[in-house]
């Protein structure tokens, strides 16, 4: 198939960035959308332009390293599912493809496609973690733990940190990230200690880094590939508040 | 205090609590207005006894306004922190699964405002469509009272005036249909078993709140509620 792409260049984050246009030929529909732009950057290297940088890790969906915005959602127009495991043949012959990086203040733009999403790491660095030491991994059942706990706790811990939530949010916010990682550990008994204090830390690293507040819209769940659900705001909201109404 | 609007959390609870008083308060405002279907004595005696409670109508109007305070300080700050978190535009960028009423919460808001003072000039200051603003009535145990029933009526006889009423309702409808699902998500409480009874609670209650609303100007147009002689 052939393709016309629109894809979004910037030399470095304080560039100016543009459109350029690149037509794409003969492509397979069986190839993944970042083998995609691997043969328009082969195509460039050859005829000595610039490739386009754009980020990628495991190729496997599971990293959350690959995120462009394609036409306007991201990771593209298949539902609960990565940029890398995207395939062509959700396009059609002729197909115009507009290709952005992650738009937001807290993201600001390295280069091209790429984004500097470390203000995520920061966010996990205030509370992401469980400070004791429990040596070895305990048996299976040595802690009993309720069964709906332990899928929604899962299913929180399915965020691969990818910020397509962030992308999709028409204010740029980072809730539903935050919110399933204050879940996942939450909600089981290894993270109740520092439950309190995790929410509040890393609410407010969220509110520092610039990000924008959620206002219920939704698209962060529709966008993550991962599926994650608003649910998980609720109980951060909830959360926070118990935290700050005991002073945390 | 202040340090709540530092929190984007708080801010929001704020806003949800805020936005709560003005729906209890809608849905008050309604009952009392459907009095203009008991007829003149029954709605200018409903008038004169809310003016008759004195420091408790005050008491009252204090909440609300401290409320319209809060709910209008914490959107403008939510808002331009909205804003300012992207700073550059997609140039393509497609809405997933959220609902259009969702994303004009600022429009609609704005909307509100406007009526409010519309609302306000037109019924409790009496200084647009005046004419029928300062007519009295004598209840039924003699005592002379405002004549709100006409003031309502005959300015609802005004085609211009009914459909600018229909249409700010329309707003509101829109406005509150993500409002009141959204307070729910708000307060933290989200669960699988009640999304569902929660979004249908919501839009059938707005639904109820702006067909009351209408039914008053409409009911005039079409006849239902008119002018009587006595003054
Ligand atoms: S490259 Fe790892 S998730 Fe796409």
């Amino acid at each position: 198939m052939n393709l016309t792409l629109h894809i979004w260049r910037q030399e470095n984050t304080t560039a100016e960035g543009r459109f350029s246009t690149y037509r794409v030929e003969e492509i397979s529909p069986d190839m993944s959308f970042l083998e995609m732009l691997d043969v328009l950057n082969e195509r460039l290297i050859n005829k000595g332009e610039v490739p386009v940088e754009f980020e990628h890790d495991c190729r496997e969906g599971i990293c959350g390293t690959c995120s462009l915005m394609i036409n306007g959602v991201p990771h593209g127009p298949e539902k609960g599912t990565t940029t890398c495991q995207l395939h062509m043949r959700k396009f059609k012959d002729g197909d115009e493809i507009t290709i952005e990086p992650w738009r937001a203040k807290a993201f600001p733009v390295l280069k091209d496609l790429v984004v500097d999403r470390s203000a995520f790491d920061r966010i996990i660095q205030k509370g992401g973690y469980i400070s004791a030491n429990t040596g070895n991994a305990p048996d299976g059942n040595a802690i009993p733990i309720p069964k709906p706990d332990s899928d929604w706790a899962f299913e929180a811990a399915a965020c691969i940190g990818c910020g397509a939530c962030v992308a999709a949010c028409k204010n740029a916010s980072a809730s539903l990230f935050v919110a399933a990682k204050v879940t996942h550990l939450g909600l089981l008994p290894q993270g109740q200690p520092e439950r309190y204090l995790r929410v509040t830390a890393m609410v407010e690293q969220m509110d520092q880094e610039g990000f924008g507040s959620c206002t219920n819209t939704y698209d962060c769940e529709g966008a993550c590939p991962k599926q994650i659900s608003v649910r998980n705001i609720a109980r951060m909201n909830r959360d926070y508040l118990k935290a700050k109404i005991m002073g945390n | 205090m202040i340090g709540i609007f530092r929190s984007t959390i708080l801010t929001k609870i704020a806003m949800a609590l805020s936005g709560l008083i003005w729906i209890g308060f809608s849905i008050a405002h309604l009952s009392g207005h459907f009095l203009l279907f008991a007829g003149q004595e029954a709605y200018n005696a409903y008038g004169q006894g809310l003016k008759d409670l004195g420091p408790l109508l005050w008491l009252g109007r204090i909440i609300f306004i401290i409320s319209f305070l809060l709910h209008s300080f914490s959107g403008i700050l939510l808002l331009s922190r909205n804003k300012e978190a992207r700073p550059v535009q997609y140039k393509a960028k497609k809405p997933i699964v959220s609902t259009p009423q969702s994303r004009m919460m600022a429009l609609t808001g704005i909307l509100l405002f406007t009526f409010m003072v519309y609302h306000l000039a037109h019924f409790t200051w009496g200084v647009v469509h005046a004419e029928y603003s300062h007519l009295t009535y004598t209840l039924s145990d003699g005592r002379e009272v405002h004549d709100v029933y006409t003031m309502v009526i005959g300015s609802y006889q005004n085609v211009f005036v009914c459909l600018a009423y229909v249409l700010f309702m329309l707003g509101f409808g829109i406005h509150l249909s993500h409002a009141i699902a959204s307070v729910v998500q708000t307060l933290g409480f989200n669960h699988p078993m009640y999304n569902s009874l929660v979004k249908k609670v919501a839009n059938g209650l707005s639904t109820i709140i702006i067909l009351g609303y209408i039914s008053i100007p409409a009911s005039v147009m079409l006849g239902v509620l008119k002018l009587t002689g006595g003054h």
